[in-house]
């Protein structure tokens, strides 16, 4: 089979309980979602061949995503909106594809053009929380670093390169809801609840992130910032 | 649907281990919120083992397919989800709907094997429900089972309700239709239990006296009556099958005188090419799956696999969908089946000669010869395979040091040959893995009455093997011996083993089949605590007179046909395939109505 000559850009969420599945397993997910809706989808060639598709920086387990990316390469054209609307009956509303645009075989792929994430961290706690986090993120982020440990290891993020903007903090359903700005770098990026949790140590009354949300993905344009979709 | 014990679960769902283990919302979930009838069926692993199991999609189907019926499913959490379970006193609950398992109406567990036994305890603890029947109440649901092991149901027979021998897809919905019936009638537990008792291969432990006539298995006659799930549930989580399985045949009639298997599900009912081609290019449409498996106890036997096969390709041809067959023969057609399918994966064949010399070969009846074995290998390595896998099997009846010896001589003949087939700059690949489990004599078959050789004896052998191994090139492996000494106690045993599984259980056995979980030390305290000794179970061997704990269980096949099988087991006699022979008179066609149904019409 040739290689497939339509690149599709399909944008869809990992929501409610399905924030729980790995990357894998939302991969895995995405792809039979593809083979049930009957999309011309390519194949690669080889002993082995699978579906052609790449997607966009992973989430971590936990993590839910509004708006999360895959391309998709078909052999044949349909329009975006058949392939969405057949997408979208042949997943769960949790992991449905809610958007979908062909973009030129030119492009850089999802994970090189991909460079700034908006999370939302959820924060159950007192009535004085958002006031005293607030007042803590601004002073982690005036500290100019973060050491962060994961898995054994420590990582130490310089804030001024990591935020390209001030974390933001407001109350939402009896929540306090922090907006996380982050840059996605070649050595990773910093995970916006370990952010909340180093700036939690110095709020008194305690506060537990309930959930973290990745909102949206940005690709940098020049010196703007657009959607990849 | 139970939102707030939801919102309860997803909270701890941010503290286990996989946790995709434990949501829902996969794709061909069904939820059925207007069902006045509600079915759970309970798997005793974790969701990954038990979401492999194509008898659960099957049943799942079969349910909801009833009008008015809604059924769920719930597997045993791994540890650290039971703890925190335990921690929050939250109930164990079914996956679609979130609702606790004890609200149902009846609670359906397989019986897949018997180092499950300890989370059937763990399970029905976790769901509030009484362990025990006797001590369930009116608001209790009905627990039953079904499955491999209720063959001998009697070290679990006090956990249920009513135990299920024997096929279930036509069963199942007696079963609800019986307890609709009764409740509708206003009749209590022990009358519903009456009436469940009257369903052909139903085992109500309760009403079951010694003197009443055995219960025989309940057998589809006719495979393709039932079509197989055309929607079956497809995980996140990357189970233990994560395929689409389209079973081919059911039943194997060349009677390998261990395996319980080839005695219980006789006999030989193959499906049309028609109806497999059919089933799995729905279920492929469905599920969206990158792999179907045709699946049974020997899919290479198949009449008319080949058929199958080339209608399949070239049906999937260019989807990237890949087709997979399990169980394969010791012979070259095996091998070419795997070289069409396997493209150019070459990641290793395996094949299972049981037994290092032709005479131990003819005691277990297991039809392979040196002759097949070279062959197969020197096909397998000229098509450019550089590794195989060897099964064997230790401490069979009258194996003596010169099998274990043979062993080794076979394993040498196949590196041998091996090498003489492959390019001499590719001989440094080359790799036989050796993989020895110790015999584990089971109910219904003709060795059912052997003694299991002691530990010390199973490590002696092991020695023996060891030193008759040629190093290079192989790698040899031993299923711990351990664990077969416990599934030998587990799978003979009486009624008076259930005590010791909830004692184990107590002392916090669970996960028994995965390795690192298993401890013998906290069993053989539980036997000792209950006054059985587990060796005069699993290491003596009986008089073929003796009365046998399963005695009040037929499936099908005659004892007098077992019995005569042992003789010529002893004899080194060997007996055919019914299949290709003609009726050998075991006698399970006659006493449950049924035949080889072989869908070409004959073999070969
Ligand atoms: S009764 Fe005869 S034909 Fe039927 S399975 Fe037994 S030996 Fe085979």
């Amino acid at each position: 089979m040739a290689d497939g000559r339509f690149r599709l850009r399909v944008c869809y969420r990992k929501a409610g309980p399905l924030r729980f599945l790995s990357h894998l397993e939302t991969v895995r997910a995405c792809e039979r979602s593809i083979r049930r809706a009957h999309v011309p989808y390519a194949v690669t060639h080889g002993f082995n061949p699978h579906m052609k598709i790449a997607f966009g920086p992973a989430l971590p387990v936990g993590t839910a995503g509004e708006r999360e990316y895959y391309d998709v390469w078909l052999e044949s054209y349909v329009p975006a909106a058949e392939v969405l609307s057949a997408l979208a009956r042949s997943a769960r509303p949790e992991i449905a594809a809610i958007g979908a645009v062909y973009v030129s075989e030119h492009e850089p792929s999802l994970t090189k053009a991909i460079a700034i994430a908006e999370y939302e961290v959820e924060v159950e706690g007192g009535d004085a929380l958002q006031a005293s986090l607030r007042d803590s993120l601004v002073s982690v982020v005036a500290a100019g670093v973060l050491s962060v440990e994961h898995k054994g290891k420590t990582k130490v993020f310089e804030l001024a390169t990591a935020l390209p903007k001030e974390p933001e903090v407001r109350s939402s359903r009896g929540r306090v809801v922090v907006t996380v700005t982050v840059r996605i770098g070649e050595r990773g990026s910093l995970r916006p609840d370990a952010l909340v949790n180093a700036a939690l140590t110095h709020v008194a009354d305690h506060g537990r992130v309930v959930s973290v949300t990745r909102t949206d993905l940005f690709v940098e344009d020049g010196g703007s910032v657009r959607r990849p979709l | 649907m139970s939102d707030t014990l939801r919102a309860r679960v997803e909270r701890l769902l941010a503290g286990v281990e996989q946790p995709s283990r434990y949501i829902d919302c996969e794709w061909g979930a069904r939820e059925r919120p207007a069902a006045t009838y509600r079915a759970v069926l309970a798997y005793p692993d974790v969701y990954d083992v038990g979401m492999s199991n194509q008898a659960i999609q099957i049943l799942y189907d079969a349910l909801n397919a009833m009008d008015g019926v809604g059924c769920e499913r719930t597997f045993v959490p791994w540890k650290d989800m039971a703890d925190a379970m335990r921690g929050a006193d939250m109930p164990l609950y079914a996956l679609e709907s979130c609702d606790p398992v004890r609200d149902f109406d009846l609670i359906g567990i397989t019986l897949p094997y018997e180092l499950t036994y300890a989370n059937i305890v763990e399970l029905l603890d976790l769901a509030h429900v009484p362990v025990r029947a006797a001590s369930r109440g009116e608001a209790d649901p009905l627990v039953i089972a079904g499955g491999p092991c209720a063959y001998n149901p009697e070290p679990v027979a006090p956990f249920f309700d009513a135990i299920l021998i024997g096929d279930g897809e036509e069963a199942v919905a007696e079963i609800v239709s019986a307890h609709q019936e009764a409740r509708a009638k206003g009749l209590g537990r022990a009358g519903v239990l009456e009436s469940l008792s009257a369903i052909r291969g139903m085992y109500v432990p309760s009403i079951h006296g010694p003197e009443m006539r055995p219960i025989t298995k309940r057998v589809a006659r006719n495979l393709d009556a039932h079509r197989s799930p055309e929607c079956p549930v497809v995980p996140y989580k990357d189970v233990v099958h994560d395929r689409v399985a389209i079973e081919v045949l059911r039943g194997c009639a060349r009677g390998c005188r261990f395996c319980q298997a080839g005695m219980v599900y006789r006999p030989v009912r193959e499906r049309t090419p028609d109806s497999v081609v059919r089933d799995a290019a729905a279920a492929l449409a469905c599920t969206g799956y990158e792999e179907v498996s045709l699946t049974s106890l020997s899919t290479a036997d198949h009449s008319m696999l080949a058929d199958i096969l080339r209608r399949l390709t070239r049906r999937l041809e260019g989807t990237g969908v890949a087709i997979s067959v399990p169980s394969l023969r010791v012979d070259a057609f095996s091998v070419e089946i795997a070289r069409l399918l396997g493209g150019g994966k070459k990641t290793g064949l395996t094949f299972a000669p049981e037994a290092g010399t032709q005479r131990l070969r003819d005691v277990i009846n297991k039809n392979v010869t040196e002759p097949d074995l070279l062959e197969t290998v020197a096909k397998a390595f000229s098509s450019g395979w550089r590794r195989v896998k060897l099964y064997f099997m230790l401490g069979l009846p009258t194996e003596a040091d010169e099998d274990l010896v043979g062993i080794g001589d076979l394993v040498t003949k196949v590196l041998e040959t091996a090498r003489d087939v492959t390019p001499p700059s590719e001989r440094g690949a080359i790799r036989v893995a050796v993989s020895v489990s110790t015999f584990v004599p089971k109910a219904h078959t003709p060795f059912q009455w052997e003694a299991q050789i002691p530990l010390e004896e199973v490590r002696r052998r092991q020695a023996v093997l060891r030193a008759h191994m040629p190093r290079k090139g192989v790698e040899l492996s031993y299923h711990d011996a351990e664990v077969s000494f416990l599934e030998a106690v587990l799978a003979r045993g009486g009624r008076e083993i259930a005590e010791v599984i909830e004692t184990a259980w107590r002392n916090g056995a669970r996960f028994d089949a995965w390795t690192e979980e298993y401890s013998l030390r906290r069993w053989l305290e539980a036997f000792d605590e209950c006054g059985v000794d587990p060796r005069s179970i699993a290491n003596r061997e009986r008089p073929v007179d003796e009365e046998l704990p399963w005695d009040h269980i037929s499936a099908g096949v005659s004892k007098a046909f077992l019995r005569i099988e042992r003789g010529r087991a002893l004899e080194g006699a060997t007996t055919q395939d019914c299949t290709v022979a003609g009726c050998l008179g075991c006698g399970v066609c006659g006493t449950v109505g049924a035949e080889n149904v072989l869908a070409a019409g004959h073999r070969g």
